[in-house]
């Protein structure tokens, strides 16, 4: 889609959001805000047992207690969920056997929360308890006993993808460098809890849910799928949502069992978690390890990269195949490497399932690559800025596994960076313990391939126009926080020429609005801006048409700028908008409805091998960043002082939003890089509170100072491409570089925190002080020879 | 709606009102702030009819810092003790230790007796109901094996209040009410070393208020944590430190963290008559080492907080000693 | 439910007297959400972990998830509903509306009240004393960055 307008009125201005007026009052309504007048209290009775054989659930006790209005359990729903359609194992309440401490085994729907809690306590389990396993090594041992009978050796899926001659490419480097890294499990930490609010019309068979959800039509999809129900009896809203991540992009289970218990009570059933239930519920980023092999020449240009990868993916599919996928796929794309092999593992283990999480799959590959990069960059003498730009990409171009690069703003990128943090003069000059590192990374504006295929338009839009003379904008997207129902009103007032508050949108009810595949991927901006333009071009041709007779010139020759029609290159008073949406009106024979709609071509769809179609995209964003740390050998502490960021995201049609976005990828990657992981004992989570799951407060929060590169990208809406998560994977190598600046310490393990760190510090110390007692006694020895 | 235990709160204001709420009602707790004691009601650990609210006390509600001696209320939130101008000039350790728990909204309504009183904390006990139980309980509370230490038969929870050590250096006594009156002691005296049993407190009795003594030896307050908030301390420190001419001849740390409860480290005699040194601080630092027992409580290493603890301890003790860093190498 | 008998409570709610009919063991947190139907206050965590339900009491940011409903009785409450004046939003809404120092929302009113309180108290404050004020309040959108910013602004623009 070609640049719409040379002059940009609407697009392209920093834009509070258009539904910010309601967070900031209180007057949003959550989930959990939503009325809820004679709802019943939903629980959910969770496993005790990392992995077991169910032998019984008795709930007749509990079914008996006055006030409980419904208990459910696996024998009430004997379908499958999950995201893939190849991969879908996991019930919403565990059925024979149940294979991690805190999956669904029953739920009840009771008068009030006693109640409930009380009917929970009368459930009694009997279980016969099987091996579990909590590390990817213990799952793949010989012996281990498969969660899934399907899946010998726990390996949900292997990946073995080969581009380019790599032996090749190691045997023409100069140097040589192998490293294992490992990253630990991190969960989303969104800050609204996970909740279902679910309506039951016994009398209608209808179904309504209310859900903090990202990908209202996969909730449809899976209740559709779960309760047997039409579709069309089911109706998804989404309400105001407080953050994904990527944890609400699958159906989750609470979703269904809410749903189980508001049919099986006949009646609207409540259902909303605790901190420790949401945790729970996870499908974060796995406990990653990744071994990495990469060649150089001596002037810093790459030759070849060898990556291994094993992920402890949990008890069950989710994302699994996607997030293996993806970890191989984008060591493609950000930089040009002649040859690539690649090995992945995506391991079960009797855990929380993991999925997707911001940076989906590509973080803590990027990690390991960005680290060894500087840490070869140092062996050869390198400046680490000088080996990025020897291995730029030139756009338009195709990677070896068939990623279309359509536009490239990494180079500018890294100009930005490197001028603004004074990288030349003040890198290894700040002092002890402080130091400067910096790292790239890039990541999709949507996956081109979407996981249903249906035939249909990967986005539609509809504008609306009655009497009233508002443009109602109607789309299934999920507003999450991001802004993108911001985006989509920027983008339909500015190809219509009009004000923003005109429009007005009405966002994710299946009811009222057309089916879009969700927020996730970035794809929103990208695939959503494109439809909103295309059914915004759809209405303004209509309007064109109906001002074409009282301005007595094709339509044509009209242009419509600040809701004022005039010829084009005429700057006369023209016609105002009310009256010639009222003759169209009247022209097309009264409400007007114009549909847009957008298709990521075939082409970019990816390459022909198994999995191909995983990292494919129309746009990848870009993103260069510096890091500056202190770190206290004493306590441990690292501190990160300063971020410099520049993001290539095509063209910023909010560039309000787009630095809100760049700033919290970053925030979210330091996040992952000082403290935050999942712990586990025997496979209950350590982690269940936000004291055990430490998210950074204000405190040893960063200033970012950020840099907005605008490429352009000729697919993108006014050129955009996605803006809030290709600068996350970035910090994590960032950040260590810079602590190796500092002291002197390469850091291989995520989080840094500051146990890891003195434990570093002393191996360290323990190593330099044997390697002297060596040399000495080596001397002592070639003393003795002479 | 969070379900809480169906407690009822009593609200006496005077001692005797309270030390007879607290005979009335066998099963009653005191709480002041709740901030520590509502977390765990709320994840069901306790059951108390009754909540004895000890702030509508006006004598445990006042800071006095006059030539004589500093005395704070028991009840003085943490935020007024740090925000309190003689006692940030004259005493900061304690301002710091104030000024260091959590955040502003915990610091706001947590109380100087609820920090001293503050349950020990431990990764298997400050749990919901649901996690406690599928771990099969704790020594701790409605079970029978310690699972930092499943061989012994003691708790371990580690006490992680930032105020004790603070008060501790200053050789603070507190006055306790109860059914026998009020009566007077060392704070040090109100711990052991017990994670179940940490407090000296008899049944009925409460903190009235903690007095410390005029002109207090120079000190300070240091906290490892993993976050610049919130978080409790994985090791908290106070050093008082006094000199004559370049020697040290006073000295006292305490800690925090580490153990059951907060302590006075012992020995610091042996590094009296020395000016601080690196040796000197060497030997603080190892004298730290050998007495804090940090067990597997939080989700750090239990070694990083017996190396921080010591780390700390040398920091503050350089600072005051007028050694302007440990200057030690990476 | 609880057998603790109710009583009724009286205190003052964003400025106009109130009383409920409550048990001791209610948490404010519940008592404004579920029957006030005051919503904005929000519950982000299992017990003071979030500032999510930051509100002012007497003036002071306070959790209202650690805080029982009993305990306001002649004391005066204030939510995030309670600064809009007759429709308009307080200076520090506008600043956090318009310099994005709100993304999902839900950390919002917390950060919002817990700023009040803030700039109540100081109404000049540097950056480090606005990240001291906001230190138990979590944001996971944001980074921060335009909170620090947004409450910058409002202090700027106070009247």
């Amino acid at each position: 889609m070609t640049v719409m307008r040379n002059t940009r009125e609407v697009v392209g201005q920093p834009t509070p959001l258009i539904d910010g007026i309601e967070k900031v009052t209180g007057q949003a309504k959550y989930t959990a805000d939503l009325p809820a007048a004679g709802a019943l209290v939903g629980r959910i009775l969770r496993s005790p047992f990392s992995h077991a054989r169910i032998l019984a659930i008795d709930t007749s006790a509990a079914r008996a207690l006055p006030g409980v209005r419904a208990v459910v359990t696996g024998d009430d729903c004997a379908f499958t969920y999950g995201v893939l359609p190849i991969a879908m194992n996991e019930y919403p309440l565990a059925r024979e056997v149940v294979r991690y401490c805190g999956e669904p085994l029953a739920a009840v729907a009771a008068v009030d929360e006693a109640t409930a809690a009380q009917a929970m306590r009368l459930i009694r389990l009997e279980v016969e308890e099987l091996p579990a396993y909590y590390t990817a090594e213990a799952a793949r041992a010989p012996d281990a006993v498969p969660l899934h009978a399907n899946k010998p050796g726990n390996i949900e899926r292997a990946v073995h993808h080969r581009f380019g001659d790599v032996e090749a490419g190691f045997a023409a480097a100069d140097l040589v460098r192998e490293q294992v890294y490992h990253c630990a499990e991190i969960a989303h930490g969104q800050m609204e809890l996970n909740g279902a609010l679910v309506e039951y019309d016994t009398a209608r068979d209808q179904l309504t849910i209310w859900s903090t959800t990202q990908v209202p039509y996969y909730v449809h999809l899976m209740l559709s799928r779960c309760l047997e129900m039409d579709m069309s009896r089911i109706r998804v809203v989404k309400p105001f949502v407080g953050g994904g991540f990527g944890a609400r992009v699958e159906t989750l289970n609470f979703e269904i069992i809410a749903a189980l218990l508001a049919r099986a009570a006949g009646g609207k059933v409540r259902l909303l978690l605790s901190r420790e239930e949401t945790f729970l519920t996870h499908r974060g980023r796995p406990d990653t390890e990744v071994r990495l092999k990469l060649g150089m020449t001596r002037a810093g240009r790459l030759t070849a990269c060898a990556c291994e990868v094993v992920q402890r993916g949990g008890a069950y599919a989710g994302y699994g195949i996607v997030t293996i996928l993806y970890a191989g796929s984008l060591l493609h794309g950000l930089y040009d490497i002649p040859a690539i092999a690649y090995d992945g593992w995506r391991v079960y283990a009797n855990l929380p399932p993991c999925g997707a999480m911001r940076g989906h799959g590509s973080v803590d590959v990027r990690f390991a690559f960005e680290a060894l990069l500087d840490s070869m960059a140092a062996e050869a003498g390198l400046d680490p800025f000088t080996v990025r730009r020897q291995n730029l990409l030139s756009a338009p171009t195709e990677t070896q596994n068939g990623l279309r690069v359509e536009s490239y703003g990494l180079d500018e990128c890294l100009d930005w960076v490197e001028r603004t943090s004074g990288w030349a003069a003040r890198r290894g000059r700040l002092g002890p313990g402080r130091g400067l590192g910096m790292a790239c990374s890039h990541y999709v504006s949507g996956a081109a391939k979407p996981i249903h295929w249906t035939g249909e338009p990967h986005a539609v839009v509809h504008l609306r126009l009655d009497f009233d003379g508002g443009i109602t904008l109607l789309t299934g997207a999920a507003d999450i926080g991001q802004g993108s129902s911001t985006v989509m009103a920027q983008a339909a007032a500015e190809v219509l020429g009009i004000r923003l508050d005109r429009v007005r949108v009405v966002a994710a009810d299946s009811m009222l609005t057309p089916k879009d595949n969700g927020s996730y991927s970035s794809r929103v901006t990208f695939m959503v801006g494109n439809a909103t333009i295309d059914a915004a071009r759809a209405l303004r041709a209509k309007l064109l048409a109906a001002a074409a007779e009282p301005l007595g010139v094709s339509a044509e020759a009209i242009e419509c700028e600040h809701e004022t029609f005039r010829r084009i290159g005429d700057d006369g008073p023209g016609l105002p908008f009310a009256d010639i949406a009222r003759a169209a009106l009247a022209r097309e024979g009264g409400a007007i409805t114009a549909k847009g709609s957008f298709t990521c071509p075939v082409e970019f769809q990816g390459g022909k091998h198994k999995g191909g179609a995983v990292g494919s995209t129309m746009g990848f964003s870009y993103a260069a960043q510096v890091v500056e740390v202190a770190v206290d050998i004493d306590t441990g502490m690292v501190t990160v002082e300063q971020v410099w960021v520049a993001q290539d995201c095509g063209f910023a049609i909010n560039p309000l939003a787009v630095e809100g976005q760049i700033q919290g990828a970053v925030w979210m990657g330091m996040g992952q890089a000082i403290g935050e992981e999942t712990r586990y004992e025997r496979g209950l989570a350590l982690h269940g509170s936000l004291l055990d799951y430490r998210v950074p407060t204000i405190v040893e929060s960063p200033p970012i100072a950020l840099h907005i590169v605008e490429s352009i990208d000729p697919n993108g809406p006014f050129g955009a491409k996605e803006a809030s998560e290709g600068a996350l994977a970035g910090f994590l190598p960032a950040l260590v570089n810079a602590i190796a600046d500092a002291i002197g310490l390469r850091i291989d393990t995520l989080p840094v925190t500051p146990d890891r760190l003195l434990e570093a510090l002393a191996v360290r110390r323990r190593e330099q002080r044997l390697a002297r007692e060596l040399a000495r006694e080596q001397a002592h020895q070639q003393e003795g020879v002479v | 709606m969070e379900l809480l235990p169906p407690f009822h709160v009593a609200t006496p204001g005077s001692i005797a009102a309270a030390v007879a709420a607290g005979q009335d009602h066998a099963a009653s707790r005191f709480i002041a702030g709740g901030t520590d004691l509502m977390v765990n009601l709320r994840h069901g650990i306790g059951d108390p009819a009754t909540l004895i609210d000890l702030r509508g006390i006006p004598e445990l509600r006042h800071v006095s810092a006059e030539p004589d001696g500093l005395v704070i209320g028991a009840a003085v939130t943490l935020a007024e003790l740090a925000e309190h101008p003689a006692v940030a000039s004259r005493y900061p350790a304690i301002a710091t230790a104030a000024a260091a728990v959590g955040a502003p909204a915990h610091r706001a309504a947590g109380t100087v007796g609820g920090n001293l009183c503050l349950d020990t904390r431990c990764i298997f006990y400050n749990r919901s109901a649901w996690w406690r139980e599928a771990n099969g309980f704790c020594l701790k509370y409605q079970g029978d094996t310690c699972h930092v230490a499943p061989t012994g038969k003691r708790c371990h929870a580690a006490f992680s209040g930032d105020l004790a050590p603070a008060l501790l250096v200053h050789a603070a006594e507190i006055d306790i009410a109860g059914p026998g009156g009020v009566r007077r002691q060392p704070l040090a005296e109100l711990y052991a070393e017990d994670g179940a049993a940490h407090l000296s407190l008899a049944p009925g009795e409460f903190l009235v208020r903690v007095v410390v003594a005029a002109d207090p030896w120079p000190a300070s307050y240091a906290k490892a944590r993993a976050r610049g908030a919130i978080d409790f301390p994985l090791a908290g420190v106070a050093v008082a430190l006094r000199r004559s001419g370049e020697e040290v001849d006073g000295l006292r740390v305490a800690l925090t963290g580490t153990n059951a409860r907060p302590f006075l480290l012992a020995g610091t005699d042996a590094l009296l008559g020395a000016p601080v040194s690196p040796a000197w601080l060497d030997r603080l630092g190892r004298l730290v080492q050998k007495q804090v027992s940090p067990m597997r409580t939080t989700l750090l290493a239990a070694q990083y907080r017996r190396r921080v603890a010591a780390a700390l301890a040398q920091r503050l003790a350089a600072t005051l000693g007028g050694l302007d860093a440990v200057g030690r190498a990476a | 439910m609880s057998q603790t008998a109710k009583r009724v409570r009286a205190f003052r709610l964003n400025g106009r007297a109130h009383e409920v009919l409550v048990a001791d063991n209610v948490l404010l947190l519940d008592t404004l959400r579920e029957a006030l139907g005051l919503t904005g206050t929000k519950r982000g965590c299992d017990g003071g972990e979030c500032g999510a339900c930051t509100v002012l009491i007497d003036g002071t940011p306070r959790l209202a998830c650690l805080t029982r409903t009993e305990e306001c009785e002649g004391h005066g409450v204030e939510t995030i509903e309670g600064l809009v004046e007759n429709g308009r939003m307080s200076r520090l809404q506008r600043a956090f509306h318009e310099r994005l120092g709100t993304q999902c929302g839900y950390c919002t009113p917390g950060m919002v009240m817990a700023a009040e309180g803030l700039l109540r108290r100081n109404p000049d404050p540097s950056a480090a004393e606005i990240r001291a004020a906001l230190a138990g309040n979590i944001c996971r959108c944001t980074g921060y960055v335009k909170i620090v910013e947004a409450i910058e602004d409002a202090a700027r623009g106070a009247p």
